[in-house]
């Protein structure tokens, strides 16, 4: 596809200072990911690497203009496919986000098989349902070949809603701000431990003292975060 | 660390480090290491007769005993060169597995089950082709090895063959009608293949033959909901309960209980007899749920507005999610009223 040489020249273009590169309201179809939200997908992936996964990509800043995925909830790791968990869930975190001024703007999910990275039918569906809350919303499928320590590439392949279909999105367009800093992060959360202080909702109905909201887990990534720059 | 030794027990050592701390040592003495090697093979063998795949822990425990503690084992060895074999394989420990493999074939050199997780090893290395070939000289040794099928299943899977995996899972549980593990697994391949229809089949047998497990109950009751309808859903709401009866701590039961009665309280359908039983239901499924999260001391706050919110239907995921049951069908092609 396009990694290695092409890949790293495009990541050099996406480690630029956010300040250098103004995100204004008339570059639409840029979505931006922080890395909490990058960082918990992983995580999830990686917490379950034998099953598939999926979650909700959340954004607290205002619609229109570019799309900024600021954290994401992970759902589901069985039966991702059946209806009432599902519907429960998206129920919960759309009532959640409205308390705390987020809005749903995506859908992630890794799929069992590493070597598949297509979006599965209920994928499509469950983007399709976001789609008509949020018209730029995001479906993102995670690439488990790429999930390898060491890899310079994201392991995350886009899709954008583009004449009623669910099309890949250009690579220029997705902006992953501090790219090694993220990596590095994960990192550290795995050898710290941390990682398995990752929730899902599937984790919360198993033991409901469990927070699917994530709040120790997203303070310490915070943490991790703030010391590498000002503001992120 | 200056180990000076103040007092010195079965357990332990109290010694001075170089701050002049007082710190303690765990310090080794022989009645430990056995106490400490019966718990781990304790552990093993939990995790082997309950079937669990927390493949890291077992790594780690038993790459220990192997390593540390071969000879005190006896003839468990050989059973834990096997469990560990496997959970290698699924940490990507390919020195592990190899070594462990190694030692039984020496010890076991014709063996089939030893032959099948060399092909265990083979398919962790994506050599499905030779892993194959290792499975099917087993079957004309020994046609009704059921290993060596499910295996051969499990690589369709692994390729993402679903339907050549289905159709073999079917042919074998023609033969082995007994098989729970096998039902199980295709009432998974069913699962992800959208046919509710079959899926629930497959629980059903699973149902009959283990009638006291709740988790059975409530993935029945979760494939009859997403089939949706209203026959369907009366038969999750039913299954949901049961679930419950059996265990009344299951919240995914709850919560589907709830959802079931809301939906057919909610259909223009029913009668108003039918409507107030399942707002009944409902009402009662609302209280268990926030007694749960009370007794938790854990904010039912979220949990309780969704609900409201979603018997009202005013958040789009309900509306959307009851037409989601819809739409879930309609992958299917089939619409069911």
């Amino acid at each position: 596809m396009h990694e290695d040489d092409s890949g790293v020249t495009k990541k050099r273009t996406l480690q630029l200072p956010s300040m250098s590169v103004p995100l204004s309201s008339h570059e639409m179809g840029e979505v931006e990911l922080s890395c909490l939200a990058y960082a918990k997908m992983y995580l999830h992936a990686s917490q379950f690497p034998r099953c598939s996964v999926n979650g909700l990509l959340l954004s607290s800043s205002a619609a229109g203009g570019a799309v900024c995925i600021t954290d994401c909830v992970p759902l589901l790791h069985t039966h991702l496919s059946l209806a009432p968990i599902t519907q429960l869930a998206l129920t919960q975190v759309d009532v959640w986000c409205s308390q705390t001024q987020q809005r749903i703007v995506g859908y992630y999910q890794a799929n069992a098989c590493a070597s598949d990275s297509s979006p599965t039918p209920c994928a499509l569906k469950i983007a399709e349902k976001i789609f008509e809350q949020c018209n730029n919303a995001v479906l993102l499928m995670i690439d488990g070949e790429k999930m390898f320590p060491g890899c310079r590439v994201p392991p995350i392949v886009m899709y954008e809603r583009k004449d009623a279909r669910w099309a890949l999105k250009d690579k220029h367009t997705i902006m992953l701000r501090q790219w090694e800093e993220t990596c590095s992060i994960v990192n550290q959360l795995f050898s710290s431990g941390d990682q398995a202080l990752l929730v899902d909702f599937d984790s919360h109905l198993d033991d409901i003292t469990k927070d699917w909201t994530n709040q120790k887990l997203n303070a310490k990534i915070m943490e991790l975060v703030s010391p590498a720059n000002g503001n992120v | 660390m200056r180990k000076i030794n103040i007092e010195s027990t079965l357990y332990s050592q109290l010694i001075i480090d170089d701050e002049n701390k007082l710190v303690i040592k765990f310090q080794p003495k022989t009645n430990v290491f056995l106490y400490c090697i019966s718990e781990m093979r304790d552990k093993l063998r939990k995790w082997r007769e309950e079937n669990y795949r927390n493949s890291e822990q077992i790594v780690d425990v038993g790459e220990e005993l192997i390593n540390e503690h071969a000879s005190k084992l006896g003839d468990d060895i050989w059973i834990i060169y096997e469990q560990v074999m496997i959970a290698a394989l699924d940490c990507s420990r390919d020195d592990l597995a190899w070594s462990c493999l190694q030692e039984l074939k020496r010890q076991f050199p014709d063996s089939h089950r030893v032959k099948r997780l060399a092909g265990m090893r083979l398919e962790a290395l994506e050599r499905y082709e030779d892993a194959n070939k290792l499975y099917d000289s087993i079957l004309q040794d020994d046609p009704t090895n059921t290993a060596a099928r499910k295996r051969k299943i499990s690589i369709l899977r692994a390729q993402g063959k679903s339907s050549e995996a289905i159709r073999e899972l079917n042919e074998y549980l023609e033969q082995f009608v007994g098989d729970q593990e096998a039902w199980h697994e295709l009432s998974e391949l069913y699962i992800n293949e959208h046919d509710y229809a079959k899926a629930a089949f497959c629980l059903e047998e699973l149902m009959m033959t283990n009638p006291h497990n709740h988790l059975y109950c409530e993935q029945y009751a979760e494939v009859k909901y997403t089939q949706g309808g209203l026959e369907n859903l009366e038969l999750a709401r039913k299954y949901f309960a049961q679930a419950l009866k059996l265990n009344n701590r299951n919240m995914r039961a709850l919560f589907g209980l709830y959802m079931s009665a809301s939906h057919i309280a909610a259909s223009p359908k029913v009668s108003a007899k039918v409507k107030k039983d399942n707002v009944k239901y409902a009402a009662w499924a609302t209280s268990q749920i926030s007694r749960a999260y009370q007794l938790q001391h854990l904010p039912a706050g979220v949990m309780l507005t969704s609900l409201a919110l979603s018997i009202s239907s005013k958040t789009p995921y309900t509306t959307a999610a009851s037409a989601g049951v819809a739409v879930v069908i309609e992958i299917h092609g089939r619409r069911q009223t």
